[in-house]
């Protein structure tokens, strides 16, 4: 993997008539790397695919391959090659036919294409689909096909518009793994986007969060999700726990309560984070809040509380059964706090 | 008891339609066996090949003109058509698109005899073509023509038909989801081939049923050849015309009715295939 970006993006703003939907967003992709852009729906990320794409026409922002700038091409220019939410197969065609077509376009002999969607369809595992008509496959065929049409033209950047929400969650989490298999070992470079926090933290090399036409953080997952950079970001990577707090005398951090002053800011953590107390104390330095269970859910692996504090409420997640009603401590170690100043909004 | 049921059942819903049915069969299917009939019934009342005979000596050049006429303007309107609709769909600046929306659906509203007489004044030597050509320097005065025979019919049949063919065209391109031609774009498809490649084979059954539809239309046509040429070689209507209004000659008339059924039934085969074709791998 080069260090030098490969797929470069600058301050790119792109609007829809009057609303704004990307703002002066800038990306950098390495050769051979795989880019998650995450975000909620209507934080500009399939604008900003299909941007790259050629099929938004950008206000202002360049958009560089390698040394060529490719703003202005045409999509079929660019050499990049997209795959559809929806798959976007031809249902006139067979699933060779399919596969080919970009090739076609390209002018290659029948020999040399029926060649390389052989390939294709070994890659994939499809071998002996050929002359099936795409009508005829489950999703988890038609996905591996538009993969396949989108990497026979081997194109320089492949582009992913959320190519597994129409799976079930079981097929979802299989191709997933494929998927970054075979990135790696075809060692293209590739955006993908995907509302899946936990999708872009399994595939990517780097995640772009994006927040309302901004990249609010872009950096390895292992940054995103232990050191996020705002409120947005520390609430989209499952610290769903807010709370105001106040510093402590011994140097930690105490529940604000309702009082404000100096230093006074919003604390997130993650339920899974936060313990229980049961006769074992707390930690040194450690968040201690105090309030009842409200409201208890099994999840499976545990249970997940509600536990209601003066002024607020905060999630935690625990082993143990408790009953609804049982007066109870939280303790949420130091080092899991995510502190930002109280006037920064979450938004997630 | 659920038998009778059943029986009552069958019969009120023969009731209900019984109404529908008998108008179809005496005002649709007995006059069309009368004509079938009659075309083949001699003075004597026996069976007799000689109005068919008499019909196909006489009028044999007109029915091959009719099938060409129809024809060629059906592959004229399967172009332009098709020009519109996948301009108005798939390209070109928004106010461009507009505009023809709203032109091109006017001739739809214009009586087929109304089309005749325009052209009739559009067309002819003196008419308005040429005074533009002459006018934009694209002919010289000496070599305008009058473009009033075949060529006036095949334009009046066309200028006729195709908003109708379109309009059914473009809803069904409109429906081919955006993605398909993105896709097809994005692996390096110009928008011709995109037409040719992804859109024209998924709308390839409407484009067909509006084909047929406009054919069996303009087998029917009396106005427009009358008013342009109805000069021998023209359309076998107003050959059906002739026959009846000046000779009083129901018998050829009729002959002339069922060749001209015929035609129309070759496209209807071609309509049915189409749609059995379709029934099928969805069944």
């Amino acid at each position: 993997m080069q260090t030098s970006p490969f797929l470069r993006i600058e301050s790119l703003t792109a609007a829809y008539g009057a609303t704004r939907v990307l703002d002066r967003v800038d990306l950098d992709v390495r050769r051979g790397e795989l880019v998650a852009l995450l975000g909620s729906s209507g934080c500009g990320k399939t604008t900003l695919l299909r941007s790259i794409a050629g099929f938004v026409t950008p206000e202002s922002g360049r958009i560089h391959i390698g040394e060529r700038d490719i703003t202005a091409l045409a999509p079929e220019h660019r050499g990049t090659a997209m795959m559809f939410q929806s798959y976007a197969l031809w249902p006139h065609m067979s699933v060779a036919q399919n596969i080919g077509y970009g090739l076609r376009m390209r002018g290659w002999k029948k020999e040399a294409i029926a060649g390389r969607v052989g390939e294709m369809l070994t890659l994939l595992q499809l071998e002996g689909y050929g002359p099936r008509p795409v009508t005829q496959l489950s999703g988890g065929q038609r996905q591996r096909v538009a993969l396949g049409r989108a990497l026979a033209v081997s194109p320089e950047v492949l582009l992913l518009d959320e190519p597994m929400s129409n799976l079930d969650y079981k097929v979802r989490v299989e191709l997933r793994h494929e998927l970054r298999a075979l990135q790696q070992r075809i060692g293209i470079t590739a955006v993908y986007v995907t509302h899946d926090r936990e999708e872009a933290l399994a595939l990517a090399d780097r995640i772009a969060v994006l927040n309302a036409g901004r990249v609010e953080q872009y950096g390895t997952p292992e940054e995103l999700f232990h050191q996020p950079a705002s409120a947005f970001v520390a609430g989209f990577m499952g610290a769903d726990n807010a709370i105001d707090v106040v510093p402590a005398a011994n140097g930690g951090w105490q529940a604000a309560n309702g009082a404000s002053g100096g230093g006074s800011m919003r604390a997130y953590f993650r339920s899974e984070a936060a313990q229980l107390l049961g006769q074992s104390p707390a930690g040194p330095g450690a968040l201690v809040l105090s309030g009842t269970v409200a409201q208890m859910l099994y999840v499976g692996h545990g249970y997940r509380y509600r536990i209601r504090l003066p002024a607020s409420e905060v999630w935690v997640h625990a082993p143990e059964r408790i009953d609804q009603g049982t007066p109870a401590s939280v303790a949420v170690p130091q080092e899991a706090l995510l502190l930002f100043p109280l006037h920064e909004q979450r938004a997630a | 008891m659920r038998g009778n049921e059943a029986t009552r059942q069958q019969r009120t819903g023969l009731a209900l339609v019984s109404p529908a049915l008998g108008v179809v069969a005496l005002f649709f299917i007995l006059p069309m066996l009368m004509s079938v009939v009659l075309a083949f019934r001699g003075k004597n009342g026996g069976l007799t090949f000689e109005h068919m005979a008499k019909a196909l000596d006489l009028y044999q050049n007109d029915l091959l003109f009719t099938v060409a006429i129809t024809v060629l303007s059906t592959v004229g309107i399967a172009i332009c058509a098709i020009l519109i609709a996948s301009y108005l769909t798939l390209g070109g600046s928004e106010r461009t698109r507009t505009a023809l929306r709203w032109l091109y659906r006017w001739p739809l509203f214009i009586p087929f005899i109304v089309t005749g007489q325009v052209m009739r004044t559009f067309l002819a030597k003196n008419g308005l073509l040429n005074h533009v050509l002459i006018g934009g320097g694209l002919i010289d005065p000496g070599s305008a023509q009058s473009l009033l025979d075949w060529r006036g019919i095949v334009i009046a049949l066309v200028w006729k038909q195709v908003p109708f063919v379109t309009l059914l065209l473009a809803g069904a391109m409109a429906s081919v989801d955006s993605q398909h031609i993105e896709a097809a774009r994005n692996l390096g498809a110009r928008r011709w081939q995109v037409l040719v490649d992804i859109v024209l084979p998924q709308v390839r059954g409407t484009l067909l049923v509006g084909l047929v539809l406009s054919f069996v239309t303009m087998l029917s046509v009396l106005s427009v050849p009358m008013m342009i040429n109805p000069n021998s070689p023209t359309l076998i209507t107003v050959d059906i015309a002739y026959r009846i209004n000046t000779h009083g000659d129901y018998a050829v008339a009729n002959a002339l009715c069922l060749l001209s059924l015929l035609l129309a039934a070759g496209g209807a085969a071609l309509y049915l295939r189409h749609a059995v074709a379709k029934a099928v791998p969805a069944a």
